[in-house]
């Protein structure tokens, strides 16, 4: 007896079309099913913008969560929150939504994939050396990966991958456990116990949206704060000339 | 875990794209919304803070101007007190020398009735004095009054002491040497050349003598010249009655 179909081990599993490179599985599906919610969602909003003191409700909704994300953002870079939204913002979103969407029978989020949360994480891991040079400059960048010599070199970069690795398969992780202990306790103790967990999982999956979109925004701070304390020192020297 | 290329590229390009959409859809539209707002309320906050600067400084005015307009009636109350109270002044003023001369007109008619009343009363008292004495005379004895009185003048003329009878007779030299006899009643011819007689004898004897009838002379004859005369008439009596009369009558005014 099959307790789990392989098809809840990962949608990557469920390949819906195939044409030899090219396959189509849930994942992707369910990716795109999200991305539509999102930005059709958001199309319709805004497609009426008021900037009066009186605004619909859904527009209300979506400032709220903007201004929100605007604020997380701030409190750690201080400055230039803005330029952050899309990326920390989209990447809230997406995973918030994907795990809440998992209420819905049928529905498996795509984050349960390792494919997807490595992708993710691969985005911030390219997004943190470019915002890092946009706003220092390469050699400055570069400089921090041999501080505070040389032979720091590679724990930073492993460093780098560690983490990129950490958020891969924490994400991944808690949702696709999430969803095997649910299925396991469907068949082991139906009724009212798995319904409990799913509402766990749901908390849980906005926590993880929250804290992969959190420890983004920390590592491109953390790229950022190199910037600030090198033009500090930079002052600091022309002040004392 | 096994991790497929195509769905890993696919998910890092459905990322993006989807990143790319919502920055188009979602934050692009709603910061510029959010930012638009703040901008439009601190802009009416501003609008709001200057208009409350400028009704404070319209309220500051009004309330200079009110305190002006009170001062300036307070001013104009008390000038229009001042002038009405010139003005009661002077009509008082007016009224009180108006009261005065009606008064003095008043006064001056009374005193004209009296004089008048007096006069008609001395007039009056006189002429029943005279009735009086001359029936009492005429009771007593056989000789008129008119004798009587004829014989007091003559007596008079011949008790005038010399200081008297020299200024009588300078005052008939400077008359032209006419001398005039008055009386109230007729005198006989030969009381005529009696008075002429005494007259040449105790003044002098250069001048012509006339006689008239004055019945203002009460009861009584004189010889009038220049001013200067000898008289006797019922006269001096009635004006000592006049003079108590008179009194009498103002004693009386003033109780009244």
């Amino acid at each position: 007896m099959e307790i789990v179909p392989l098809s809840q081990i990962s949608p990557d599993q469920v390949i819906i079309w195939s044409w030899g490179f090219i396959t189509i599985n849930a994942t992707i599906l369910y990716t795109w099913l999200v991305m539509a919610i999102l930005v059709v969602g958001s199309w319709f909003v805004t497609r009426n913008l008021s900037s009066e003191i009186n605004v619909s409700r859904w527009q209300h909704f979506l400032e709220v969560i903007v201004s929100i994300i605007r604020g997380e953002i701030n409190e750690m870079t201080k400055k230039g929150a803005d330029a952050f939204i899309p990326l920390v913002g989209t990447l809230f979103l997406f995973i918030c939504l994907s795990n809440i969407l998992v209420i819905v029978p049928g529905f498996v989020a795509p984050t349960s994939s390792m494919t997807t949360t490595a992708a993710l994480a691969t985005c911030v891991f390219i997004a943190v050396p470019f915002y890092g040079i946009t706003r220092t400059g390469v050699f400055h960048y570069i400089k921090e990966y041999f501080q505070p010599n040389f032979i720091f070199f590679p724990f930073h970069v492993m460093g780098e991958l560690s983490r990129t690795l950490a958020l891969t398969v924490r994400l991944f992780g808690n949702i696709m456990s999430h969803e095997k202990v649910v299925g396991i306790l469907l068949a082991v103790t139906p009724f009212l116990f798995p319904v409990v967990m799913q509402v766990l999982g749901l908390l849980i999956g906005i926590i993880q949206a929250y804290i992969f979109a959190i420890l983004s925004m920390v590592y491109i701070a953390s790229a950022l704060s190199t910037e600030d304390e090198t033009h500090l020192e930079v002052k600091k020297e022309s002040a004392g000339t | 875990m096994h991790i497929d290329w195509f769905v890993f590229l696919a998910q890092i390009f459905n990322f993006l794209l989807l990143m790319y959409l919502l920055k188009r859809f979602l934050y692009g539209r709603i910061l510029k919304a959010m930012d638009d707002r703040e901008a439009k309320i601190a802009a009416r906050f501003s609008e709001a803070r200057q208009l409350k600067e400028k009704a404070t400084e319209e309220a500051d005015l009004y309330e200079k101007r009110n305190r002006e307009l009170a001062e300036q009636k307070e001013n104009m109350l008390n000038e229009a007190t001042l002038a009405a109270d010139a003005r009661r002044r002077e009509l008082m003023e007016k009224v009180r020398v108006e009261v005065e001369q009606v008064k003095a007109r008043w006064q001056e008619m009374i005193a004209r009735e009296q004089d008048a009343f007096l006069y008609d009363l001395r007039q009056r008292a006189a002429q029943q004095l005279y009735a009086t004495a001359r029936k009492a005379l005429a009771d007593l004895a056989d000789a008129g009054l008119e004798e009587r009185i004829i014989d007091e003048f003559i007596r008079r003329i011949k008790e005038l002491d010399e200081e008297k009878a020299l200024q009588m007779r300078q005052a008939i030299r400077d008359s032209g040497n006419r001398v005039t006899v008055q009386s109230a009643f007729g005198i006989p011819e030969s009381r005529q050349s009696q008075i002429e007689e005494i007259l040449k004898s105790r003044i002098t004897n250069g001048f012509t003598i006339r006689y008239l009838r004055e019945p203002d002379i009460v009861s009584g004859i004189e010889v009038r010249v220049n001013g200067h005369k000898i008289a006797w008439s019922l006269n001096e009596y009635l004006e000592t009655l006049v003079e108590s009369l008179t009194e009498t009558l103002q004693r009386e005014a003033h109780a009244a």
